[in-house]
Order: C-alpha cells, then sequence, then structure tokens
C-alpha cells in the first residue's frame, strides 16, 4: 500500500480538502448542535413531567351555575366519545374512570394523624407514560398532582406547624386507606405514592384496580365518564381549540400552548438542521470535486496500476481511506466541538430552569455515526465508480467469474 | 490460458479501408500456443500497437474475436482482467507504462508486491544481469529509455504468465543487452512453460521463433 499511495498521493490538494474538511465539519456540528440543543430545551418548554405526554390533553364540560342547578349531565356520552374519535387531530381517546365508593385516607406522623375524605381517578394504562410500580396486592400505586403537595407545604403544613414534606418524603409514606361501597363493604389498604404529575389534575390509580375495586365495592353503579384524556397528532392544531368551543368543552391547563411551544421550537430545530445538512451536502460536493480532479490528475498512474494488474477496487482504496479518513476526523471534532458548546449553553439553561434535567444524547451520537456512514458509503461508491470509468472499459464492469470458471480456479 | 486465438480479427479503424496489405493476422484465423516463442514483425501504422492494447484488455475496438483458450474476452469483466493480468498473460509495453516518481526498485516492487512472486534476491540478480545493478536507488525520470525498458521487462517477469507479450523490448539496447534480455525472457518462460509473443518493427532479439508473423 505505502509503494501505492506514494504513488497517488501526488497532486493531493492540501487546501481543497481543508476547504471540505471545514465545511464539512462546520455542517455537522450544525446538524449535531440544533438536534441536541432541541433535546435539551424541549422539556423546558413542554412542561413534560414523565407521567404524561405533551401530545395528551384533558377535556371537560363547561360547569355553569345553570347546568348545575339544572342537573344537566356533565358527564360525557358514548355518542360525544365517538365524535371525539371521528375528529382528524385525533389519535386515540380514553375515559376517567372515577371510584364509585368513599375513599377516606389518612396517615399519621409523629402521633399527629390527618385525614380526609378523597377519590380515585383513573385512566386507561396507555396513557400513562410511567410503568405503574409493582406493589403488593394489599398497596395501591397513586400519582398525585404536584400542586396537591404545594397546597400542603405552602398553606395547610405552613398555618399548622407542620413539617414540610418533600417529593422524595412522602413517596416513603404510606397512606392508610378506607374504601366503603355499597351496604357497608369497607376494605382497608395501604396507599403509596410513587409519582406527581404537573399536568394530570386527579389522583390517579392503576385502571385494574379501578376496575376490581369498583366491581367490588360498588358493582351496580354504572358510571360515565366526566373527564376524557385524548392524545391528538399536533397539539399546536387550531382544529382542536375551535372544536373545543362548538361543542361547550373545556380544556384543563394550558397543555395546548406547551404543545404550541414544543411545535415551533421542533420547526425551527428542523430548519437549522435542514442548512446544517445542505452545508454537508455542500462540503460532500466539494469533495468530491477535488478527489475527481485528483482522480483526474493521476489518471495515467492509476491506469498504469491497473494494466500491470492491480483491481480498480484496490487503487480506489487509498482515496477512499483518505475521505473516510476525513470524515471520521470531521465526526471526532463535530462531537468535541459540540459537548464543549453544550457545557456553555447548559449553565445558562440551568440559570434560567434550576430543574431542567438534560436531555439524552445518545440519539446526537447515532445520527452523527449515521452522517458519517451515509456520507462515507457515497464517498467509496463515487471513487469506485470515477476510478472503474477511467481504466480501461469492459462492457460488463461486475460480472464476474468468466476467465475464473475457464481456469477452475 | 493454453491459446490465444484471432479469428477474423481487424481493427475497426482499417474496416472502411478498400484495400489491405497482406497480414497474417488481420482478418485471418491465428491460434497462439502456450510453451511456443512467436515473433511478429510489422511495419508502421500496421496496428501492432492496437494488437497489442486488444490483448491486454485495454481497447476493444476491433472486429471479429479475439479468444482466450476459447472464451471471447469481449465477455470479460474487470475482475476477469485484473485476473488475467496478474496471472496468465504479462505484458512489456513498448511505451513502458513506468512510474517516473518511483525509484526503479519500487517500480519493480510495486508489481512483485501485488503478486509476490519473486524473492528480492532474484530481483537483485536480474539487475546485475542486465547491467543496470547500480541503478536500482535511482528515480526513474533519471533513467535513459534503454535502462527503463531494463526495469520494464523485470517487472514483467515478476509474476507468473502462461504468456508474455513484449512490445518492441529491445528498441533502445545495444547487442549486448539484447542478447541479455532474450536470455533472460527464455529462461523465465521455460521455467514456467509459458508461450512468448515478441514485437518488432526492425530491430529484434536472435531467438529460435517457433512462428514469424507478418502484421
Amino acid at each position: 500500500m505505502t509503494l501505492i499511495w506514494k504513488l497517488l498521493r501526488q497532486h493531493v490538494s492540501v487546501g481543497q480538502l481543508a476547504g471540505f474538511f471545514f465545511a464539512n465539519l462546520l455542517g455537522m456540528l450544525i446538524v449535531l448542535l440544533s438536534l441536541q440543543f432541541y433535546e435539551d430545551v424541549v422539556p423546558a418548554f413542554s412542561g413534560e413531567d414523565g407521567v404524561m405526554k405533551n401530545t395528551y390533553i384533558i377535556l371537560s364540560k363547561h360547569i355553569s351555575a345553570v347546568s348545575t342547578l339544572g342537573g344537566e349531565a356533565q358527564t360525557f356520552t358514548d355518542a360525544d366519545i365517538r365524535d371525539l374519535e371521528a375528529q382528524g387531530f385525533t389519535r386515540r381517546v380514553g375515559a376517567f374512570t372515577a371510584s364509585q365508593y368513599q375513599v377516606y385516607g389518612s396517615l399519621s406522623m409523629g402521633g399527629m394523624g390527618i385525614g380526609t375524605d378523597m377519590f380515585f381517578e383513573s385512566v386507561p394504562d396507555a396513557f400513562v407514560d410511567v410503568q405503574w410500580p409493582a406493589v403488593d396486592a394489599q398497596t395501591v400505586p397513586i400519582i398525585l398532582p404536584r400542586s396537591y403537595l404545594a397546597i400542603y407545604n405552602f398553606g395547610f403544613a405552613q398555618s399548622k406547624s407542620l413539617p414540610k414534606l418533600s417529593e422524595g418524603l412522602v413517596s416513603m409514606i404510606q397512606l392508610d386507606l378506607r374504601l366503603r361501597g355499597e351496604g357497608g363493604v369497607e376494605r382497608r389498604m395501604k396507599g403509596q405514592v410513587v409519582g406527581f404529575s404537573t399536568r394530570l389534575n386527579t389522583v390517579l390509580v392503576p385502571e385494574s384496580f379501578m376496575q376490581q375495586s369498583n366491581r367490588e365495592l360498588a358493582p351496580a353503579a354504572a358510571a360515565a365518564p366526566t373527564r376524557l384524556i385524548v392524545e391528538v397528532k399536533n397539539p399546536a392544531d387550531d382544529a382542536i381549540a375551535r372544536y373545543v368551543q362548538d361543542k361547550g368543552y373545556e380544556l384543563e391547563d394550558n397543555s395546548l400552548e406547551a404543545g404550541r411551544a414544543t411545535y415551533f421550537l421542533k420547526v425551527v430545530a428542523v430548519i437549522v438542521m435542514a442548512v446544517g445538512l445542505l452545508i454537508s451536502l455542500l462540503s460532500f460536493y466539494i469533495l468530491m470535486l477535488s478527489i475527481f480532479l485528483l482522480v483526474q490528475k493521476n489518471a495515467d498512474k492509476l491506469q498504469n496500476l491497473v494494466l500491470i494488474g492491480y483491481s480498480p477496487a484496490r487503487v480506489s482504496r487509498p482515496y477512499q481511506l483518505l475521505t473516510v479518513g476525513l470524515n471520521a476526523l470531521v465526526l471526532l471534532l463535530s462531537f468535541v466541538l459540540l459537548f464543549w458548546i453544550r457545557g456553555i449553553y447548559l449553565d445558562r439553561l440551568w440559570e434560567m430552569f434550576p430543574t431542567l434535567a438534560e436531555g439524552p444524547v445518545s440519539m446526537t451520537i447515532l445520527i452523527g455515526f449515521a452522517l458519517f456512514v451515509i456520507v462515507s458509503f457515497f464517498n467509496i461508491v463515487a471513487i469506485r465508480r470515477k476510478i472503474n470509468r477511467l481504466t480501461p472499459r469492459s462492457p460488463k464492469m461486475f460480472k464476474r467469474g468468466l476467465y475464473s470458471t475457464l481456469n477452475g480456479k | 490460458m493454453n491459446t490465444i486465438s484471432l479469428l477474423h480479427t481487424l481493427p475497426r479503424v482499417f474496416a472502411d479501408r478498400p484495400s489491405l496489405p497482406p497480414s497474417d493476422i488481420w482478418k485471418q484465423d491465428a491460434t497462439l500456443e502456450r510453451g511456443h516463442l512467436y515473433l511478429i514483425e510489422a511495419a508502421s501504422g500496421t496496428g501492432k500497437s492496437s494488437l497489442c492494447s486488444f490483448l491486454i484488455g485495454y481497447r476493444q475496438d476491433y472486429e471479429g474475436k479475439i479468444l482466450f483458450d476459447g472464451s471471447d474476452i469481449h465477455e470479460f469483466c474487470t475482475y476477469d482482467w485484473t485476473q488475467v493480468r496478474q496471472r496468465s498473460l504479462s505484458t512489456m509495453f513498448q511505451e513502458l507504462r513506468l512510474f517516473p516518481e518511483l525509484t526503479a526498485w519500487e517500480n519493480v516492487q510495486i508489481k512483485n508486491r501485488l503478486t509476490n512472486h519473486k524473492s528480492d534476491a532474484d530481483i537483485c540478480a536480474w539487475f546485475e544481469a542486465l547491467g543496470i545493478a547500480d541503478k536500482r536507488e535511482v528515480k526513474l525520470a533519471q533513467m535513459s529509455f534503454g535502462q527503463q525498458q531494463r526495469v520494464a521487462l523485470i517487472r514483467a517477469l515478476c509474476q507468473p504468465f502462461d504468456f508474455l507479450l513484449a512490445d518492441e523490448p529491445v528498441s533502445h539496447l545495444d547487442a549486448d543487452n539484447t542478447a541479455a534480455m532474450g536470455e533472460l525472457i527464455m529462461n523465465e518462460a521455460r521455467s514456467q512453460g509459458a508461450g512468448v509473443i515478441i514485437t518488432s518493427i526492425g530491430h529484434h532479439m536472435d531467438l529460435p521463433y517457433d512462428k514469424v508473423f507478418k502484421l
């Protein structure tokens, strides 16, 4: 290889290759940086809480004085649900199921006990992004709204001189639950808080537990849902807001706003990424022109090598290695620069959003490697084709083996 | 490879000429066999370079057929040609096709490293026998054409072959060197049982040719 390289490195233009190198580095860096920035920043905008995706919205019927006094149903009928499912923006609809029995929850801390009447709700498991942890049959896993904890800590505990509770601490406390159904049937259980949600404004329990406990404690009651959880294709879709208004429904929380912010962030990220890809593409073009020029200048040498028995594949290899090496160097340097820049902007982000967790880097690294592989593949093929075209033509370039079958080799 | 057959072969550029000078090869059926020594004598412009280009797979602008062991070389793919050039048909080009950037030794090694056919000692002995032992480390660009011809021959012998095609190998050599080259070619061809095809436009080696073709 060294002798061939000694021959074929003639006319290698350092200037052109440096031009490619920096152009490709810039393109690659823009692509990776926009991707990583998106991954890191999106959680800050979307208010994702790990329990519920931001493409979910929660619908309820509007409650007014008239509807309450008039005894008008605030529940969703099957027809309402079917109509919602038929909308273009809907991916799927799930109903909230409420407990049809009484729930009394209490907990005692340091000799002091507090207790309250409460309720449970559940949504189909497919809508809950966390895996319900496995607990024993006598314990109910519960997801609480984060706001409940805030109300307790800053309202209740403050005024009653009770200790403030962190999320971690609450998760360690076991609630005593008393479930009382029809005809005085009573069941005592333990409750354990397994998570908090900023988006789901309810005391959430697993759907399977809900069904079983309703069957057991309130076999006669059949409840129509008062709230629906809807997965939409695009939260920024105007049609959702129009539909909600037409039907007189209400949207809980500002999930649409967060969804919009995420959506626009996504659009911006995609545009920036496209610019990066364009630069990468142009740099690829520079590299190809440079290599083609090199091949053209060394055409006689390549031809001579082939005529003394070298295969076109073998004489292509030095140039292929050169380009793949350059691409690898670009990838490596892009990663180094990426993580350096990321360190800078993450510091800024943390000043603004102290609780923000940094996004995953796996996708960026994967995309970087994918780009490297794709670009290198096209480089390798293009160089081989160019050299094949230079060397003596054969009508059947890739049909193997006529000579070899003849000679039994 | 045991035979090279030319069946009514004619360079396409000659095809529209009304009359051709008499030739033992063009428009004839001619067969070259392994183990034999052939001389192809040609006058300028009779298509000697074309013939060599056809045989080495460099050009395909001919009519009729050229067969290696009965199979049409027009059908060969790139892989086939690479195999032919590495193992069956060694060529010493008239224009030499050496690399002026490399030394004489490197020019030979670039071939021998591909085939691993000869030891360094064998190659050294050949440099000695052809009187260019002192030029081994000299850049080819600084050597005379006659010296370069000898390097080209050594390179051509650094591979196994069934046929050696030497296109005007001694055009720039004196009588002594011509004789030395002839001896080297014959020794190597005999040891491999190979055929030798030598072309000439006048001055040629004095060897026991089995057949002389007029082109």
